[in-house]
Order: C-alpha cells, then structure tokens, then sequence
C-alpha cells in the first residue's frame, strides 16, 4: 500500500471508557460519573451492522478505537497516514440536557486527550470537543485548551438545538478564530436528547433513512453559517463539515446562490455570492464517498465545483462505514494530492 | 488447475469457519450442512478482509412489513460496511453483478482441497 502518496486523515475515532474521564472531572462530576457513567442519549436508531468496524475491536478487549497501538497497526502504519485528527465521540454530548455537565465532560475529555493520547505517536493530532448548549463556556474552553500545539481543530455536534449559524453559536466561532482552530461538525446524535428531529420531515423508522439523511443536517447548517453572516463576522474562521456527504454541494451553492440573487435584502450583510464564503470557509471530509454505479459521475460532480480545493480525506476509522484512501481514485493525480494530503495540511497547520 | 490440501475436514466444525494462506491468497474455509465452501478473503467493494466478518442469516425478500428470516449460516457480512454474500456462491444479496471470489472444493481421505489456477 506504499503507492497511495502521503495521506492525512481527518476523521479517526479514539475512543475512551467513561472510568476513564473520572481522574480528569471535578466534583460534582466525579462521583456522578463514577457511579452512574456519562449518560449519553443516542438517537435510538438500529443498525444491523454495528457502528464498528468488526475487525477493529482490540484483542485484547476493549472498544474499538480504545487501543493506540492498534490504530497504528490497522490505520496508521499500512495507509501511510503522516497525521491523523483524533476526533473522539464526546461531541455527542451536546445532545443532553445539563449544561454544566456537558461543558465538564468536554473539559475532563481534552485533558484526557492530550494528556493520554497525543503524545502516543507523532501522527496523532487532536479535535477538541466543546458542547453547544452554553456557547459561552464553550468559549472558555477553547480559550483554555486551544493553544496546545497538538490540538489542531474544536469539534461540535451537527446534531443541536437550532441552526448552527445562528447568532447564540456565535461565541464558539469566535473563540475558535481567536485561536487559529477550524471548528468540524460531526454527526451521531442527530435525533437524541434536546436535538432536533434528524431528518427535515421528521424521525424516520429505521437507520438506513437516517444515516441517508444526515447529509440534511448538514445543508441546513451550512446555508445557516452562510445567511446569518458567521463567515462575514468570523473572516478567519474556517468550517469543516464531517461525514456529511459531499455530492449535495453543487445543488446546494446553486439554488443558494440563485435564490440570493433575488433575495439578498434579507441577509444584506452578505457582500459576496453564497457559494464564495463556502468556498472560501468551508471543507468536506470524504467519508462515507459517495458510490454511483460509475465512479467517474462523482468526479465530475465534485469537478464543476472545484471540490478539490474543498475537500479532506477521511477513514472514520473504526466506525463501519469508513473508507480506506484508495478512494477517489478517478480524480486527477494533482486534485487527489490535495484531497489525500495537502488540503489538510494547510488547514491544519501541519 | 491445482488442488491444495490445506485441512482436515476436522479442522473446520458444522458453522465454522478457518481462514488458510494458500500460495499467498487468504482463503476462508466454511462448513454449511456438512459440505465445504473457499471464499477470497477479500471484499469486492473496498478490500477488506470479507471472511473475518460475522456468519449469519437474514431477512429474504419478501412483502411490504412482512419479515421472513432464512438462509441461517449461509451468509457472510462485510466486517466494514456489512455486504452480505453468499458463503455458497461469493455472490452479493444487492447485486449479481458483485462476487466475492469463491473457488471449488474437492476432499479426498478427510482433507480439504481447494482448486485454484496454477
């Protein structure tokens, strides 16, 4: 697999016991946690699948994802992965309904992920994740933790109360700009706890619906980053949408940049056509590729928006749908090297 | 065509299955009803190491909300994406245009031959 070129992964999912917090919370955390676990609320969708990758579960027990020396085994070492963005699972729980304890939970992760997972091997880089119901604390948090050399990006739930691009996320955006971080939006939780509905027409009955129509979530948060001016408020502020899907792009800077022509009165902040903040603000990770009968339609889908200046490999690694980086395989030598490697590392700094 | 003894018949229990390096192929080896299957341990879709995933059945074809469970043990899931095939044929439940690579099996004195080019 050496013939794959340099390869940096945006989307790997370290994951933790919550025991394994515990030393990192405060009281009345502590004891909570300790007793009753961090309590996540899931969307209460099935898969028949799993979420995990079957063969990535560590033989020596454990989650997958939990174990570093296998990650570098199955991921790092045969894919020729120079970086790898831990992203964790804990955005999730912005899901909850507590607001102290989401932001502490938050806070005990990124102590826990720098203190007990970047210094493992020198291609792990670390999201840090805040919770979205008190923005406010979230940027305090990002004032706390993002200075870390090897932190290199916040992380929040797509799945949230509202929009994202509306004004009381704003805190968030500007902390994250203040100190050089992207903010990705991850999906999981859509659905769960005081989160909206997961599909624009409602809750589905099963899981293939839902996992389909993630890719809503994410048209509605970005058309909302857009109007509400985020990216006019925020001009260093960079947005990485994760595993939502990348085919929708052109349809959705179209219809928005059509619509903005004749109602750019409601939203005069905006000095530029829609779809020239996205491609000025916004990136899309891979993962899971979208798989037309004939792999050359994504190409040239992706082609007629320049995606290549937009988009960012990722596995997702453990979770059951991720993609190795032979995909893309269509795209042209140059266009692939951006995606694999180079777009990410300038983003990030690396 | 080649046939390599690589088991015993009693290496490989009813519903089990054992995963054997013939000439540097992976090849998982799977007892159905007492006969022997040899599928490439190698997902058509992405590559990846089809034989470790579960052996199962599933749900056949049938009426809107109606459920009909079959084939129990005869069915192997992707362990990445949970492509189901058919331990008997390689072929994909989605697509007959998707095959696992399946090869020929012969026994002779309680081993497992599987037949292969070269």
């Amino acid at each position: 697999m050496t013939d794959l070129g340099k390869v940096i992964d945006v989307d790997v999912h370290n994951e933790q016991n919550d025991a394994d917090l515990v030393p990192y919370l405060p009281e009345p955390w502590r004891s909570r946690v300790a007793r009753s676990g961090v309590g996540y609320s899931y969307s209460g969708y099935y898969s028949p699948v799993g979420v995990m990758r079957r063969d990535a579960l560590p033989p020596g027990g454990g989650k997958a994802g939990s174990d570093p020396d296998l990650i570098i085994r199955q991921l790092i070492e045969p894919y020729n992965v120079e970086y790898a963005v831990l992203t964790g699972v804990v955005y999730n729980i912005s899901t909850t309904h507590d607001p102290d304890f989401a932001a502490a939970i938050c806070s005990a992760y990124n102590d826990y992920l720098i203190a007990e997972w970047l210094g493992k091997h020198p291609a792990f880089k670390g999201a840090m994740a805040v919770a979205t119901q008190d923005p406010q604390l979230a940027a305090r948090e990002i004032d706390r933790i993002g200075g870390h050399p090897d932190i290199v990006e916040v992380i929040i739930s797509s799945a949230a109360r509202a929009p994202l691009g509306q004004r009381q996320f704003h805190p968030i955006y500007e902390a994250a700009e203040r100190n050089g971080l992207p903010v990705a939006l991850h999906p999981g939780a859509e659905g769960a706890g005081s989160a909206t509905a997961p599909t624009a027409a409602g809750y589905p009955t099963w899981y293939i619906e839902w996992h389909t129509c993630l890719s809503q979530m994410f048209m509605a948060h970005l058309v909302s980053m857009v109007c509400e001016g985020v990216f006019e408020k925020f001009p260093r502020l960079k947005v990485v949408l994760v595993e939502g899907g990348m085919a929708w792009l052109p349809h959705l800077m179209w219809r928005l940049d059509k619509n903005y022509k004749a109602l750019r009165s409601q939203v005069p902040w905006l000095k530029k056509l829609p779809s020239q903040y996205i491609r000025e603000h916004c990136y899309l990770s891979t993962q899971p590729v979208e798989e037309p009968d004939n792999p050359q339609h994504l190409v040239d889908l992706l082609n007629m928006v320049d995606a290549e200046n937009m988009l960012l490999y990722s596995s997702d690694y453990p979770h059951w749908d991720f993609d190795p980086p032979t995909v893309l395989k269509r795209m042209s030598p140059e266009a692939r090297r951006k995606v694999m490697y180079e777009n990410a590392r300038q983003l990030y700094r690396l | 065509m080649a046939v390599h003894y690589v088991l015993e018949e009693k290496d490989v229990p009813e519903g089990g299955r054992v995963i054997v390096n013939v000439q540097g192929r992976e090849i998982g080896v799977y007892r159905i009803g007492g006969l022997f299957y040899a599928l490439y341990n190698y997902c058509p879709h992405q590559g990846a190491p089809l034989c470790e995933g579960i052996v199962c059945g599933t749900t056949m074809p049938s009426d809107v909300y109606a459920y009909e469970y079959g084939r129990a043990g005869e069915i192997v899931r992707c362990p990445w994406h949970g492509w189901e095939f058919d331990i008997k044929t390689g072929r994909s439940l989605v697509s007959g245009r998707i095959r696992a690579r399946s090869y020929p099996v012969e026994l002779r004195d309680g081993k497992i031959g599987i037949v292969m080019k070269g």
